[in-house]
């Protein structure tokens, strides 16, 4: 399981979510996290077919996508999103 | 009377003087003269350095007077993002060992949000003073927020997208309580349009080209008992805190656009302009408007919730009127944080666009401007 986090060093939202992606880092220690920069890792990030609005992260299980959390989320909405989907 | 001309000739309406101004033609000139006249280093020991250097400090002293601190307090950089960039990480670095958290707001420019996203991924931690209903920092949760370990606040005077005035005076005043804590205020988008007294602020960023100045040149003013980890290390330029071999020119032109900048502040025509934009823009069904009324005149940002905002400026731009989506600093098509933060509603924060107005702004401009977006949003709808 891994979640690949992809954000941007400009993006003020990126920087709200700081806080509370260190947070769900800290509570579910048994998923990798992939840290993707939206331009200086551009080729890598572009396999995700990102739109518009980041921060993005997208939770993967054997390789594959499985869901994506899109924007600023409270820390709540965070670590149910990362809960079901370690169930699911 | 229509002012700007495009390579062709044509008329052009130019609507976004917060993204950079065209250079005062008297600008030019001292740039031009400077250059020719005093070709040695300001550093050099011999006489035309020491011609240039005197020129430097005398531009510096003019500088240095209409903002009211020392001329020992003025830094020279090459802009607003390296002045922002050199206030926040100088000010880490240096007083790290006081503790690392750092509070600033949404509103803030890219130059700011990224030098502290950098700061968090070496392990300093971020807080967002909330805002209130107009987007201004609400000063006691900002004093809710202090703590015995904050070293900085950093908040934009006026906010690029959106024309937000932040009470910033107020905020020095709260500050004073809090003698280990740093207030840097980016002023990028105020210096020449708004009167904001620079007394109980510790650092303030500005750029040249935002008030009819050169590209290439801002300031950054540090309070003299401040001190800060240079970005640049190198010999003692104009000062320690940045290196560099003084740009003469652009320092003399800096001085220069700044006097013309206060002489202008004075005129009232650009509320004018805005008072009628607002009303023009308010009677159209389809746009909402984003920017607060308490806003800065020479900003307004609003939304056309169902188009684009690259496709309604491209189709202005047709028509040779020039307006920006979102600021020019940020990704093209992404929603807009600073319009998020203030509205909280998806559909104006993905399609807001911003007109910037001048002294140099005329009624004709605007009337041109506002008939040009009836249409375009008409015929934007029907195709779409």
């Amino acid at each position: 399981m891994r979640i690949v986090q992809i954000s941007a060093i400009w993006c003020s939202s990126c920087l709200v979510m700081q806080k509370i992606w260190n947070h769900a880092r800290d509570v579910f220690q048994e998923i990798e996290w992939c840290l993707l920069d939206l331009d200086f890792d551009s080729e890598k990030v572009s396999k995700y077919q990102v739109g518009d609005k980041i921060p993005v992260l997208i939770f993967e299980k054997n390789g594959e996508e499985i869901s994506r959390l899109i924007g600023e989320k409270k820390e709540e909405e965070v670590l149910e999103w990362i809960k079901q989907n370690i169930g699911g | 009377m229509i002012l700007w001309y495009n390579q062709n000739g044509d008329y052009m309406t130019y609507l976004d003087y917060s993204a950079t101004t065209p250079v005062n033609e008297e600008v030019i000139d001292s740039y031009v003269k400077t250059c020719h006249n005093f070709i040695g280093n300001p550093n050099s020991l011999h006489r035309l350095g020491i011609e240039a250097n005197a020129l430097m400090n005398e531009a510096t002293d003019q500088i240095s007077h209409l903002l009211g601190v020392k001329s020992s307090e003025i830094i020279y950089t090459s802009g607003s993002s390296e002045s922002n960039n050199t206030a926040i990480k100088g000010i880490a670095f240096q007083y790290q060992n006081r503790g690392k958290h750092i509070i600033t707001t949404e509103l803030e420019h890219s130059s700011v949000i990224a030098p502290l996203q950098y700061l968090v991924s070496l392990g300093f931690e971020v807080d967002f003073a909330p805002l209130d209903q107009e987007g201004k920092v609400d000063l006691e949760s900002l004093k809710s927020l202090l703590r015995d370990d904050t070293i900085l606040v950093s908040i934009g005077s006026v906010s690029s997208e959106l024309g937000i005035l932040q009470p910033i005076t107020e905020i020095a005043e709260l500050l004073k309580s809090y003698p280990k804590c740093f207030f840097h205020v980016d002023m990028t988008q105020s210096i020449g349009k708004v009167t904001i007294p620079l007394k109980d602020i510790d650092l303030v960023s500005f750029s040249a080209h935002k008030f009819y100045g050169m590209k290439g040149i801002g300031v950054l003013v540090k309070k003299e008992s401040v001190v800060l980890q240079p970005l640049i290390h190198g010999g003692k330029s104009t000062t320690i805190w940045r290196s560099g071999t003084p740009a003469l020119a652009l320092i003399v032109s800096l001085s220069k656009a700044l006097r013309l900048a206060f002489k202008n502040m004075e005129s009232n025509q650009i509320e004018e302009l805005n008072q009628y934009l607002r009303e023009q823009l308010s009677q159209m069904d389809m746009v909402h408007i984003n920017s607060p009324q308490t806003s800065i005149p020479h900003i307004l940002n609003f939304s056309v919730p169902r188009l684009k905002p690259e496709t309604l400026q491209h189709a202005l731009e047709e028509k040779d009127i020039f307006i920006s989506t979102q600021t020019a600093c940020s990704k093209g098509g992404s929603p807009s944080t600073a319009v998020m933060a203030l509205t909280h509603d998806e559909s104006y924060a993905t399609s807001s666009v911003r007109v910037s107005i001048s002294h140099l702004t005329t009624k004709d401009e605007i009337c041109y401007f506002v008939k040009a977006l009836i249409e375009v949003i008409e015929r934007l709808q029907i195709r779409g």
